[in-house]
């Protein structure tokens, strides 16, 4: 037949507008074209050829050529629809139907609109499987767990991918425990993501090869192919944050010990005044000199908001401008993004530019280029977390006087340059802290690619990327002379460079073999080298105040370098075979070479194998009820490599004692026959579309091993290690994951939406090596986390109290609980089930949508509610204390012996009574009920020994997300040349509905490791409420 | 490709190779650290001894702990220590230098020493050999002091002040006929640490050590010791008193000192801010009892002890005479036991600058003169000063010779009862279950209380 040139122009189905930059190309040839700016298109083919109309974010069509040259074309929004495109591994945009594994992806809105200043955060509870953990206030970090934690050591955290380019994700943690470091990922803008693809562990990311165990995300950013008009798009973010969660704290006694206080100096001077506890006197109004009063006694009064007051309202603006266009060889995209963030603590900030331009330039018909580039500056004061005296935040919050009227606290100097502060025995006037010991944090990210596309022949084409991401980053640690426990001071410079490139060659071929079977091949090769170094130079002593270089030092500086390459060949293949439209068998490949594993174990070979079956079409049942159902399912196993130099064990310097250097043994027995790490995954689902798509549901089990695992086993340090580097161990991961989308109501005018999310997965540490039984994961004292063998990951293991077999507390002849003197698992932190309810309503123009999403099971050790007990500042340590609360009248005995005084005991003459006493609900040793009085302050402090006593269940169930949206009519906006606009409401982390966490929120954590399940001291969490306008001209 | 993977994974960031004074001196250092810092010293054993008590923070002077209170002494001693004198060895002899494996095996053998004295049954014939003991035995006490005083032998015979020279030794300058009385002055203490339980064997080192022509330390200038430096090589107590103000002198050593008009109390101990007397505070007092003492009405120790470059002491000439008299009041010898007692005592106070006068008039004394009918009585309370800030060892001889009588804590949690060794690291109950378990078997309940095997009374 001859061919012919066709014409047509694409429009969307709910506005009839234009829609550019849609792929139209000829099946089973590599003919094709994209639609200009008013959606128009033309292309050449013979009748009969099949038409194959692809967007992202639209359902794609299919259409066979007629003899008419001029076609009209509807494309429907998808929303979780079930034939819509979606970008797969190496950014390959396939039909969602074709897939033998789930994938889900979140589109621009559902990301940019309720923006937050870490993207990760935006993902909470919109994708099943997907677990967020925000590590505690407003500008840290947050973990992502796809499916469950599938190394046992290793990173969890999925690979991102911008674009085809993989990015760093890290938290970079080495040095300073005391600020929580925002993961990496945090740099990239949400305004530029048109959508982020989630592919749920190896079966969907297989193609990527070592670093897919864990899942990876893809992004895909705004190109310049979808403008509209003059292309100009303006975006204005504000909102504000305050606390979340706070301590409740008790408001009857300040500090003090004894019930006893008086300030002089603050360090011991006075009575009780160097204590940093609130078990003093009553806060009654009698008169006390106190740290404000120059010795003068003065009402002893609570400052019920002392710790609250100290926080402000923070505020984020995030202002965005982006120019599109594209004619008929080019298009590009720029955008710049200011965010400007002041936290909750004061002091604190960040602000982020960024710049990205994206460009495509059509040399010839066969060659395409394109190139991007994404610059990123960000710079944070962050604020000061952790539990170091000289930088901690919720530290003297904890240990703290309730009477302190931090107010009283803003001026950290009086007129003498004397420091004013409530206590000088171990800390730093607050405000001192946060403006006084910062740490200010510079990053500069490059991020860029550029790739050529050839299409040799008919149904041939190559391609050649190279990808880079570089970054170098710069800390500057201050701890200011004259601070509480560091005299003189210190300053640090900690400074790290990034480099990853990927360079990868792909040749990618489709063919129609006949009327019913449809190939695609892909072939490549790809050479990874990752380069990371960090130096890291400290004055540890000032010489002199208030002026931060390194040479401004007393003692010699403290230096450390690090400097790891690493370099990775692969090469990959895929095969996908599709019978009609309804039946698809995926196949893939890689071989990897590793420069971290050993000459003999460096090649590792992984192939994955998928399938997809539309059963409505192969069996042709579609009916009113039912007009969707797939089944899919597949197999897949990947490797992975260690970290560089693992293999000889050697020996590192320390600084010298005099003129002697020092060598020390490596803490790590290293192992030079080290395997690559294999994990094995299966995956079987459905999908399901009913009542014309009103009812979507999509269901998926899966069951994934991983075995071999590199493990830095913790030894015992007898054996003169404290790791041991080996491979061992398998855990097991299987669970469920079910999307459910229904439209209830959908009229003209109205539309209401639900979306649920729902999975649930179960570990378990099947085996680590020769008999070891427990890997440690992170530690908090003498609590751990531990991965041990026949439990499920993340163990929490700690003390317990002592119990008889009748479960009763033993209680030791002081009154106290004594703790059982073998350590005991107390919990896991891992969740039981995550869920996430989305309910969307369209009234004509206005929108909203409410997300609701719920961590169930798993436990948590609150390090805050531990030290709270012991301090006495926390609201649960008011019951005994005083008659009033309900504690004991009591006196003591010659022999130091709590006596109850009652109506007939009464106390000696002259003897001292007190009205505090408390007696802890337990059996003594041999078995008889324990009576033994103790004062309030015993009991509680007796619990802090006891990590029990400390754990929590983590469910928690929050109101995460309201948006508010209304687009103004074009009426309104035509005339001033807008293309469209529209302002919003959005609130985030609005409430915590339920916990069983007192004091803290349950989603806490010290930073984004394996270690999880631990809190303590955490910043407070912060609820955001702003507003969000976009303007398209 | 091959090569370039290869060279690519050449660790640029540390040496494959070792040098063995780099390795000595670390294994020093970091053992003189750990014994002499925080946990093994000022937060435990300097409060069981009632050397020191708390004035912040009681509870390690009451006895509460948790599992990981004693992780140091541990990890350091093995991990640092051991392992690094482990590999000393293996290059001394791959030298053919006899003089570095002498002082391996005398450092080594204090570090062991050292643990199990805190926690008894500890691994020695296993330890620091991973590629062979992933999980490495307790051994019995008795076992680890019987190869320490082998290995000390075997020592003793390796060093030769004629032999190949050493360097990075910064106890003695490299002087190995110092090592020589290091390495005798330390038999002589592990001979008596089991003499109540093996005496015929304790006798036997001593005659060994004469049969050898041994020689013990000789005077004060020969005491080993650890000279800290200025900082950032200072000495840990004056590190931790620099920032923090949670110790004070126990009252228990005030009144004895006090009671003997010791001159050695200022030297001990400073005069309290406010009332310019020295007051020590009774030990295992409640937060707030210990808090309303006062800061400033109650005795720092003294300004020798929170020097910068105060040494950490190992063995003294005090403690070696006290040994000695020890020895012979035991029958072990025939030397004069009272009048080495003497010479102890005067050797303690001219190690702290008393004058000669002062001494004279202190042994004159009625109550410092020498008991021959109850030894253990007079070595140990005059011991116990002498060895006043080194808790560790202070600790192993109070149990010992049973000497002083120690003041019960006033709100202790062990029932009056004051600690009788250290409990193990919390993590040996997950990191090496099966030797933990076997210690507990042969030892007893890992608890505080729990006596150890050269205890014995």
């Amino acid at each position: 037949a001859q061919t012919a040139k066709i014409t047509g122009v694409v429009t969307e189905k709910s506005n009839g507008q234009p829609i550019p930059g849609v792929s139209v190309s000829v099946k089973g040839t590599n003919t094709g074209t994209q639609t200009d700016g008013n959606g128009k298109f033309s292309i050449t083919a013979k009748p009969n050829d099949i038409l194959k109309i692809i967007s992202i974010g639209y359902a794609a069509q299919e259409l066979k050529v007629t003899s008419a040259n001029a076609i009209a074309i509807q494309l429907d929004e998808s929303s979780n629809e079930l034939s819509e495109v979606v970008v797969t591994a190496l950014n390959i945009p396939k039909e969602k139907k074709s897939l033998g594994y789930s994938v889900q992806e979140l589109k621009s809105k559902d990301i940019s609109e309720a923006k937050e200043t870490n993207l990760l955060n935006s993902i909470s509870g919109k994708v099943a499987g997907v677990q967020i953990t925000n590590s505690q206030g407003d500008m840290g970090s947050s973990r992502i767990i796809i499916r469950g934690e599938t190394s046992i050591s290793g990173n969890n955290q999925p690979l991102f991918v911008i674009d085809g380019v993989p990015v760093d994700n890290s938290q970079n943690l080495r040095s300073d425990g005391s600020r929580d470091f925002a993961n990496t990922i945090s740099d990239i803008n949400s305004e530029d993501i048109e959508s982020m693809s989630v592919l749920k562990g190896p079966n969907a990311a297989a193609l990527y090869g070592s670093r897919a165990a864990a899942g990876v995300v893809l992004i895909t950013t705004k190109k310049g192919k979808n403008a509209q008009g003059l292309g100009i798009s303006v975006n204005s973010n504000a909102t504000f944050s305050t606390l979340l969660t706070i301590p409740s704290y008790q408001n009857s006694f300040g500090q003090g010990a004894n019930g006893q206080f008086s300030y002089v100096d603050g360090k011991g001077g006075g009575l009780n005044d160097g204590v940093d506890e609130s078990w003093g006197p009553r806060l009654d109004g009698h008169l006390i000199p106190q740290f404000n009063s120059n010795g003068v006694p003065v009402p002893f009064i609570a400052h019920p908001d002392n710790v609250r007051d100290f926080f402000k309202t923070g505020y984020t603006l995030n202002n965005g401008i982006a120019i599109s266009g594209s004619g008929d060889k080019y298009d590009l995209r720029f955008s710049y993004n200011n965010l400007d963030q002041k936290g909750v603590i004061p002091n604190s900030s960040q602000s982020k530019n960024s710049f990205l331009l994206n460009t495509t330039y059509k040399i010839t018909p066969k060659l395409t280029f394109n190139a991007s580039a994404n610059y990123v500056n960000t710079s944070a004061n962050l604020p000061g977390s952790g539990g170091k005296r000289a930088s901690s935040t919720m530290l003297q919050f904890t240990w703290f006087g309730r009477q302190v009227d931090v107010e009283q606290l803003k001026t950290y100097k009086d007129a003498n340059g004397k420091d004013i502060n409530w206590n000088n025995s171990y800390y730093s006037n607050p405000y001192f802290v946060a403006y006084e010991n910062t740490v200010g944090q510079v990053r500069n990210r490059l991020i860029g690619s550029a790739e050529l596309n050839y299409k040799i022949i008919d149904g041939l084409s190559a391609n050649f990327r190279t990808g880079n991401d570089y970054y170098t980053e710069r800390r500057k640690i201050k701890i200011a002379y004259g601070t509480n426990g560091t005299p003189f001071g210190s300053y640090e410079e900690d400074a790290y460079t990034f480099n990853e490139n990927n360079t990868e060659g792909r040749l990618d071929f489709t063919k129609k073999l006949n009327a019913d079977f449809n190939l695609d091949l892909l072939l490549g090769g790809n050479i990874r080298t990752t380069t990371f170094e960090n130096n890291d130079q400290k004055a540890p002593k000032l010489a002199i105040n208030n002026l931060y270089t390194l040479i401004n030092s007393r003692d010699p500086l403290i230096s450390s370098n690090i400097y790891n390459k690493q370099r990775v060949y692969s090469t990959f293949g895929s095969a996908q075979l599709g019978f009609r439209n309804y039946a698809y068998l995926n196949l893939t490949a890689r071989n990897d070479w590793s420069s971290t594993l050993p000459a003999q174990n460096r090649s590792y070979f992984y192939p994955s194998v998928n399938a997809s079956l539309i059963l409505t079409e192969a069996f042709d049942i579609k009916n009113d009820v039912l007009n969707f159902a797939k089944l899919r399912g597949g197999w897949s196993q990947v490797g992975k490599d260690a970290t560089p130099y693992q293999l000889i064990n050697n020996y590192s310097f320390t600084a010298p004692f005099d003129s002697n250097p020092q060598q020390n043994l490596s803490d790590t027995d290293l192992n030079p026959n080290l395997k690559p790490e294999m994990t094995k995954s299966a995956e079987a689902g459905f999908e399901l579309g009913l009542f014309k798509n009103r009812v979507r549901f999509d269901f998926s089990v899966y069951n994934s091993n991983s075995v071999n695992q590199i493990l830095s086993l913790d030894v015992s340090p007898t054996t003169g290690f404290l790791k041991k580097l080996v491979n061992g161990g398998t855990i097991n991961n299987k669970g469920i994951e079910a999307q459910l989308g229904v439209t209830p109501v959908k009229t003209k005018n109205f539309t209401w939406d639900i979306n649920v999310n729902y999975s649930m997965n179960r570990s378990k540490v099947k085996d680590l090596y020769q008999g070891v039984q427990s890997y440690q994961l992170g530690v908090d004292g003498s609590v751990q986390i531990l991965a041990t063998v026949g439990q499920p990951y993340g163990s929490i293991f700690g003390t317990a109290y002592a119990r008889n077999p009748a479960g009763d507390i033993i209680v030791g002849a002081d009154g106290t609980p004594q703790a059982s003197p073998s350590k005991k698992v107390l919990g896991k932190y891992t969740p039981d089930w995550l869920g996430g309810i989305t309910n969307s309503f369209t009234y004509k123009r206005i929108n909203l949508s409410v997300l609701v999403d719920a961590h169930v099971g798993g436990k948590i050790y609150s390090g805050t509610n531990a030290t709270g007990t012991y301090t006495g500042v926390l609201a649960s340590t008011l019951p005994g204390r005083g008659a009033e609360n309900g504690g004991l009248t009591y006196y003591k005995n010659a022999a130091g012996k709590a006596v109850q005084i009652t109506s007939g005991v009464a106390a000696p003459a002259g003897a001292t009574t007190y009205d505090d006493g408390m007696v802890f609900r337990g059996s003594l040793a041999d078995g008889s009920s324990n009576n033994t009085i103790i004062s309030a302050s015993q009991y509680y402090k007796s619990l802090n020994n006891i990590d029990e006593a400390s754990v929590y269940s983590a469910t928690y169930i929050k109101l995460r997300e309201i948006k508010l949206g209304y687009t103004l009519p074009d009426q309104w906006i035509k005339s001033i040349g807008l293309q469209s606009a529209t302002i919003s409401a959005v609130g985030r982390n609005l409430f915590i509905l339920h916990k069983n966490v007192p004091n803290i929120d349950p989603e806490s954590a010290f930073n984004t490791g394996n270690g999880q399940g631990l809190e303590d001291l955490g910043l407070p969490t912060v609820r955001t409420i702003g507003f969000n306008l976009n303007f398209k001209f | 490709c091959k090569k370039d993977l290869t060279d690519t994974n050449v660790d640029p960031n540390a040496s494959k190779d070792a040098q063995p004074e780099f390795l000595l001196t670390a294994a020093i250092k970091n053992t003189s650290d750990t014994y002499w810092g925080t946990t093994n010293n000022m937060n435990s054993s300097l409060l069981f001894v009632q050397h020191w008590a708390k004035i912040q923070y009681t509870d390690p002077d009451r006895y509460i702990f948790s599992n990981t209170a004693f992780q140091d002494l541990w990890t350091i001693g093995y991990r640092q220590g051991i392992v690094n004198l482990n590999q000393l060895i293996k290059l001394a002899d791959a030298q053919g230098n006899t003089n570095y494996k002498g002082v391996a095996l005398v450092l080594r053998s204090w570090i062991f020493a050292l643990e199990t004295d805190a926690y008894g049954d500890v691994p020695y014939s296993q330890a620091g050999d991973i590629t062979q003991f992933l999980t490495p035995k307790y051994d019995a006490q008795r076992d680890v002091y019987l190869g320490i005083l082998s290995d000390l032998k075997a020592a003793q015979a390796s060093l030769d002040p004629a032999g190949k020279a050493i360097l990075g030794d910064v106890i003695y300058a490299n002087s190995i006929a110092n090592w020589k009385k290091f390495a005798n002055s330390l038999r002589l203490r592990i001979a008596l640490r089991i003499a109540d339980r093996e005496p015929a064997l304790a006798k036997q080192v001593i005659a060994d050590i004469q049969t050898e022509g041994g020689t013990y330390i000789s005077s004060n200038a020969e005491n080993a010791q650890l000279n800290y430096k200025a900082s950032p090589n200072q000495n840990p107590i004056s590190n931790l008193f620099d920032t923090r103000d949670d110790y004070r002198i126990s009252k228990t050593i005030v009144d004895q000192l006090t009671a003997l008009n010791d001159p050695r109390l200022p030297v001990y101990a400073s005069k309290a801010v406010k009332t310019q007397l020295y007051t020590g505070v009774p030990n295992g007092l409640l937060t707030g009892d210990a808090a309303a003492l006062g800061l400033t009405s109650t005795s720092k120790p003294g300004a020798y002890f929170i020097a910068p470059t105060a040494p950490a002491v190992i063995i003294s000439y005090a403690e070696l005479l006290f040994d000695r008299a020890e020895a012979a009041a035991r029958g072990f010898t025939g030397e004069n036991a009272a009048a080495l007692y003497s010479q102890a005592i005067e050797a303690s106070l001219l190690q702290y600058g008393i004058s000669t006068t002062d001494i004279a008039t202190y042994k004159a004394r009625a109550d410092v003169q020498y008991d021959a009918s109850n030894y253990k009585k007079s070595i140990g309370n005059q011991k116990w000063i002498a060895l006043f800030g080194q808790g560790l060892e202070a600790f192993a001889e109070w149990r010992r010779l049973d000497y002083p009588v120690l003041t019960p804590p006033v709100a202790g949690a062990l029932n009056g009862k004051i600690p009788v060794r250290f409990i193990y690291p919390g993590n040996e109950q997950s990191l090496n279950p099966e030797g933990y378990k076997a210690a507990v078997a042969h030892q007893g309940t890992d608890a505080l209380t729990t006596k150890l095997w050269f205890d014995v009374n």
